[in-house]
């Protein structure tokens, strides 16, 4: 499929013997002919000092901690069965009158993308009398904090802190509501473009989930259209629902390249965050003007220097620059 | 509902002097009837009086000591109180408290809670240790971009900034450093921007009895980047000028040029 192939050539091979590098390629032709999905073969490219990688655009980094769902809502692919259908008929016929019942539908994350919590089914469907219920206990547990600090919960100023600070932590937490093809809502137009597109100093807010204090900063996204395009509002919104939740900077930048990647299937993404957090500057080691940077590249740009190289220098981070 | 901590509170005002600070025994508070930390401008007197009555007489210096997080309550330790309470705000949230990041955040944030709010529990007394010097100086001593990590106390959310801190002496001069530790007494607890200011200048006042005092902080809160309107790059600006500042414009445009305001 050439307009999948990145425009850029191929950097020639500089290794010394041309047997090793005959040796390197007829390595990888067997590792790639046994990768069982190969709707886009993707060449693999010889960086300069003779390194390569394995294309990463048919296989997402999974985190190694599984996301908290309702079990409801997993997703379980059809298995293969050896029951013939006869047999199966007569099992799932009701028995004594009662009726056998699916799980509830549409299934909030089926397609992994999103990455609802434990409760976010509950949240979701609550009525506003649970809703009040549940006000009601983060109301209660805050009044708690309060009292152990040793302040005096009752005077003027914190009265009304627990209502408030429970809804401030009910929105700082609603990216766990949100879908992301929802947010996406179809802005994916063909538009053959293949050029670098960077929406860049994207401000975000979220939640240490360690610490439950937060951590601010910027996102720079960047990808590399392969056939549609995506609207530009679209990826801080992306941004937005993966950070208004409980995170872990890592997993943040992670989640956000993942999402994209799967949703316009570019041919490659390149997201940077820098971030200050307030767990470190307020307490504990408490220094003030360090700044966490991390970052997810996918695709094009995991494999070619260049296009990495020249993505960070347009984005224009460094180490000097404040938040 | 009474706390521990305020039930002992003098409802006296400010009537911290000199001689009283280099007395190095505490005043024993009447028992009084339960106050409200939020309506005086930080009685000194006061807050050794209740660091006596709950610590035995001890002097927590203000440092990473996290105070009191062991001594039971009812209902456990004081951590294990709060750290249940947070975990039922984390299942609330909807997220679920046995996953393995979340494990252990009930009692990091306890911990976290207490450190930022163990302003309450320091003496100044233990803070100044003796650092107030006669000195013929009597031109203004700025200490400026003192950093301040504060808790809003109507979202229990932070608010980051700079403090800067300027006197005229009266013949006694004040430690710098001490000038960063009472505020650093100020700021580590629920507050409000204006009473934060209000409550440093009041005290710096009483210790060090300068000719004037000016304090000026310029922070951003997190309550408002964060959540509601969202505005990620407004300041708030308060300040405080008591005595020759408060009279002199010219003296106050020193102090605001030194500090680049």
């Amino acid at each position: 499929m050439s307009d999948s192939v990145p425009h850029r050539k191929r950097s020639p091979s500089t290794s010394s013997s041309d047997a090793s590098s005959k040796r390197r390629k007829s390595s990888k032709r067997s590792a790639s002919s046994k990768r069982k999905d190969n709707e886009q073969a993707i060449q693999d490219d010889d960086l300069p000092n003779g390194e390569h990688h394995i294309g990463a655009f048919d296989r997402r980094r999974e985190s190694t901690t599984r996301t908290a769902r309702d079990p409801r809502d997993e997703f379980h692919p059809p298995k293969k069965r050896k029951v013939p259908k006869a047999a199966r008929k007569e099992a799932q016929a009701p028995v004594n009158g009662t009726v056998v019942t699916r799980s509830p539908t549409p299934v909030i994350d089926f397609d992994g993308l999103s990455r609802p919590s434990a409760g976010t089914r509950e949240r979701l469907e609550e009525s506003p009398e649970q809703a009040a219920v549940r006000l009601d206990r983060m109301r209660g547990a805050v009044r708690t904090l309060l009292e152990c600090v040793g302040e005096d919960p009752d005077r003027e100023g914190i009265l009304d802190t627990p209502e408030r600070y429970a809804k401030a932590m009910l929105f700082f937490t609603k990216g766990y509501q949100e879908n992301v093809q929802d947010i996406v809502n179809n802005a994916l137009f063909n538009e053959g473009h293949n050029e670098m597109v960077i929406v860049k100093d994207i401000e975000l807010h979220s939640l240490c989930e360690h610490h439950l204090v937060p951590f601010f900063g910027k996102m720079h996204i960047g990808y590399i259209p392969s056939k549609t395009v995506i609207g530009l509002s679209k990826l801080p919104r992306i941004a937005e629902m993966f950070a208004r939740r409980l995170q872990v900077q890592e997993r943040l930048t992670k989640e956000v390249a993942n999402a994209i990647m799967e949703i316009c299937r570019p041919q490659g993404v390149a997201v940077v965050m820098e971030a200050s957090h307030q767990c470190m500057v307020m307490r504990g080691v408490e220094k003030t003007g360090t700044s966490t940077i991390t970052s997810c590249v996918l695709g094009a740009f995991e494999k070619k220097s260049k296009t990495r190289n020249e993505f960070l220098s347009l984005i224009g981070v460094s180490g000097g620059r404040r938040l | 509902m009474a706390c521990p901590l305020t039930r002992e509170l003098d409802v006296a005002g400010l009537s911290t002097t000199c001689n009283a600070i280099e007395d190095s025994t505490l005043a024993s508070a009447p028992a009084g009837s339960q106050n409200r930390l939020g309506e005086r401008a930080g009685s000194l007197e006061d807050i050794s009086s209740s660091m006596a009555a709950n610590t035995n007489g001890e002097v927590q210096r203000l440092g990473n000591y996290i105070p009191q997080a062991e001594e039971p309550v009812s209902g456990g330790t004081r951590l294990e109180k709060m750290s249940r309470a947070v975990k039922t705000l984390i299942e609330c949230l909807g997220e679920d408290p046995s996953r393995e990041g979340l494990r252990k955040t009930p009692q990091r944030y306890a911990e976290a809670l207490l450190s930022c709010t163990r302003g309450y529990h320091v003496d100044p007394h233990g803070i100044m240790n003796n650092a107030l010097l006669m000195e013929e100086y009597s031109g203004m001593v700025v200490v400026r971009d003192i950093q301040v990590y504060s808790l809003c106390e109507h979202h229990l959310l932070p608010f980051t900034g700079k403090i800067h801190i300027g006197y005229v002496s009266s013949g006694v001069v004040i430690g710098l450093s001490k000038l960063a530790r009472i505020a650093e007494l100020f700021f580590r607890r629920l507050q409000v921007q204006g009473r934060l200011t209000k409550q440093i200048a009041d005290a710096i006042m009483d210790i060090v009895k300068p000719q004037g005092v000016a304090v000026v902080i310029a922070a951003s809160h997190l309550c408002m980047a964060m959540r509601g309107v969202q505005e990620t790059n407004a300041m708030t600006v308060t300040s405080s000028f008591m005595g020759c500042f408060e009279q002199d414009v010219s003296i106050r445009n020193e102090f605001r040029s030194s500090v680049g305001l």
